[in-house]
């Protein structure tokens, strides 16, 4: 009888792919019933904790709208729709990076204890971040019917969008995750990076509204393409411009691989520095 | 990393080897600092200095474990005994030397349950097993039996946070005991329940022997491990002791522990 599993050192590199993959695959049940059970946990399986997943955005929205009015002096209605549906995909992504870079350090027991691929940490804290995201596309989708904006098939491209979106939001998950079991402040300097990074965004202004000179934006912000894709489908229901959605699939598994390079060739660590 | 299931349950032979551990030898490098931050690496680099600690957990390790044997492993604190029982989880990996496991191994160790505090009891059952590789329907099917084995049924819905450490043990060891591996690693968790639930889980351990397993038992309880093991293992700073009988082993580990040294260890050095 041939062993079943045999232990070696290792240098740094990467696991075997192919037994990471199955093994991971294997254990699919585990982020959703860990999203299930997060999300019970974060009382979001009572009506109301459904009702403040949408609230809690839609006030912020409102706050961020205020300051916009006060700014500019002005307002239409087109400008709080891409407001809106810029900041609750915006808050998708940035609260992915925070729950991301706990996921780690606070399954120490977990990780201690049991072998598993500690990936599935990661990914299923992005996962829980995705299942609070869904509930206020709804929302959205009742701003665009409420102001009379535009309803045309440029709509459904929401959907490769959401799913660029995602990965985007998993790499970086992934990304913190294993940053913060080395840096533990690292936690403490997210707000201003997610503050920052919301400035950077077509968010809070609208692409058009960028100058000449900041157009350099549009190349080293990978939200930048994303977002602006966004409101080009959410907001005008048109068609997003092909070199923005490339461009938005180029940064997204370029993040996505160089994060999980990082991560899975430190995993075998982690027990360690936990 | 083996995955536990249902189907893992093929029965081995007595005498048929399960775990192999060949000069396996596990350091840690820690740094000295509390809490590893980026701030501190910062200031340490501005300064120069690199402060590491080296432990040397396990050395030089070589040890065979056969199915339908109990193993015991005795030692101080700090002997290397959990670190050994990881590596043979595939937790931490070898430093240097290799270990072959024959069978699917118990990953739940000592406590292994826990994934959240803040999470119930019954989420983290689930949550553990479906980490440890287990599917939903096996652990649906030895939900109740954990449950009841642990005696915490009126608890199990409520926070982890609100258990007693006594509780929390429990609750580990049930879930251990009841996932059937053909490689189980109970690591301490036999010394925190009561009277009446250490007399329970040895009990288990017992019937377990019966069942052509590979057990491994860590544990300060000298009286159990003599009880219980075929053979007993005794590590002092990570390195293999003496390897025997469970009779002579602790009588031997015991005469260590009151004078402080031994003919044993004072020939290594
Ligand atoms: N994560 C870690 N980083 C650095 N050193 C560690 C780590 N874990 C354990 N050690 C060191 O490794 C040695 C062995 O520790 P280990 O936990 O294996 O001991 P043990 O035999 O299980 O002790 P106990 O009986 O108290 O459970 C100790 O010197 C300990 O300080
Ligand atoms: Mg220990």
């Amino acid at each position: 009888m041939s062993a079943i599993d045999v232990y070696e050192p290792f240098n740094r590199g990467l696991p075997p792919l192919k037994k990471y993959a199955k093994q991971l695959f294997g254990r699919r049940a585990f982020i959703a019933e860990f999203a299930k059970s997060e999300l019970r946990r974060q009382n979001f399986g009572s009506p109301l904790g459904q009702i403040w997943l949408v609230l809690n955005p839609l006030l912020l929205s409102a706050v961020y709208f205020l300051l916009i009015i006060i700014i500019s002096g002005q307002t239409d209605s087109a400008r709080y729709a891409h407001l809106t549906a810029g900041l609750f995909a915006f808050y998708m992504i940035t609260n992915s990076i925070t729950a991301g870079a706990k996921s780690v350090t606070a399954g120490g027991r977990l990780i201690l204890n049991s072998a598993f691929p500690r990936i599935m940490l990661p990914i299923a804290a992005s996962v829980v971040e995705l299942f609070k995201f869904i509930p206020t596309l709804i929302v959205l989708f009742a701003i665009h019917i409420i102001l009379g904006l535009p309803i045309t098939f440029a709509l459904f491209w929401a959907i490769p969008l959401i799913f660029i979106f995602y990965i985007f939001s998993l790499a970086c998950a992934i990304l913190f995750s294993c940053i913060n079991v080395y840096f533990r402040d690292i936690q403490n300097l997210l707000p201003y990076l997610t503050r920052t990074l919301l400035y950077l965004s077509p968010v809070l202004y609208e692409s058009s509204a960028l100058t000449e000179k900041l157009s350099i934006l549009k190349t080293i912000n990978p939200l930048y393409p994303m977002l602006d894709s966004w409101s080009r489908v959410m907001v005008k229901g048109e068609l997003p411009f092909a070199a923005d959605v490339f461009q938005s699939l180029i940064w997204t598994l370029a993040l996505l691989a160089i994060s999980s390079y990082l991560f899975l060739s430190r995993e075998r660590e982690f027990a360690v520095r936990i | 990393m083996s995955s536990l299931s249902a189907s893992n349950l093929n029965s081995h032979n007595r005498g048929e080897v399960a775990v192999s551990i060949k000069n396996l030898n596990v350091v840690y490098k820690t740094t000295l600092e509390k809490r590893p931050t980026l701030k501190n690496r910062l200031l340490q680099f501005s300064s120069g200095k690199k402060q590491t600690r080296i432990v040397n957990a396990v050395q030089d390790f070589n040890l065979e474990v056969s199915y339908g044997s109990v193993l015991g492993v005795v030692g101080a604190n700090g002997a290397g005994k959990s670190t050994l029982m990881r590596s043979i989880s595939g937790i931490l990996p070898p430093t240097t030397g290799r270990i072959e496991l024959y069978g699917s191994v118990s990953t739940l160790l000592a406590l292994g349950v826990g994934f959240s505090q803040e999470m119930t009891g019954r989420d983290n059952v689930i949550l553990g097993g479906l980490a440890a590789g287990l599917s939903r329907a096996d652990i649906n099917n030895k939900f109740d039996e954990i449950v009841d084995f642990a005696e915490l049924r009126e608890v199990i819905d409520a926070p982890m946070r609100t258990y007693s450490s006594g509780m929390y043990a429990r609750l580990a060891f049930a879930v251990a005991v009841t996932v059937e591996p053909d490689i189980l690693i109970i690591d301490e968790a036999l010394s925190t329940g009561d009277a009446h639930f250490k007399m329970k889980s040895l009990n288990r351990v017992k019937e377990l022997r019966g069942h052509n397993r590979a057990l491994i038992l860590v544990s300060h309880a000298l009286a159990t491990i003599e009880e219980v093991c075929n053979e007993v293992i005794w590590l002092n700073k990570g390195k293999l002791i003496q390897k025997g009988d469970p009779v002579s082993v602790v009588a031997a580990y015991k005469k260590f522990l009151e004078v402080g040294s031994s003919p044993m260890i004072d020939e290594d050095v």
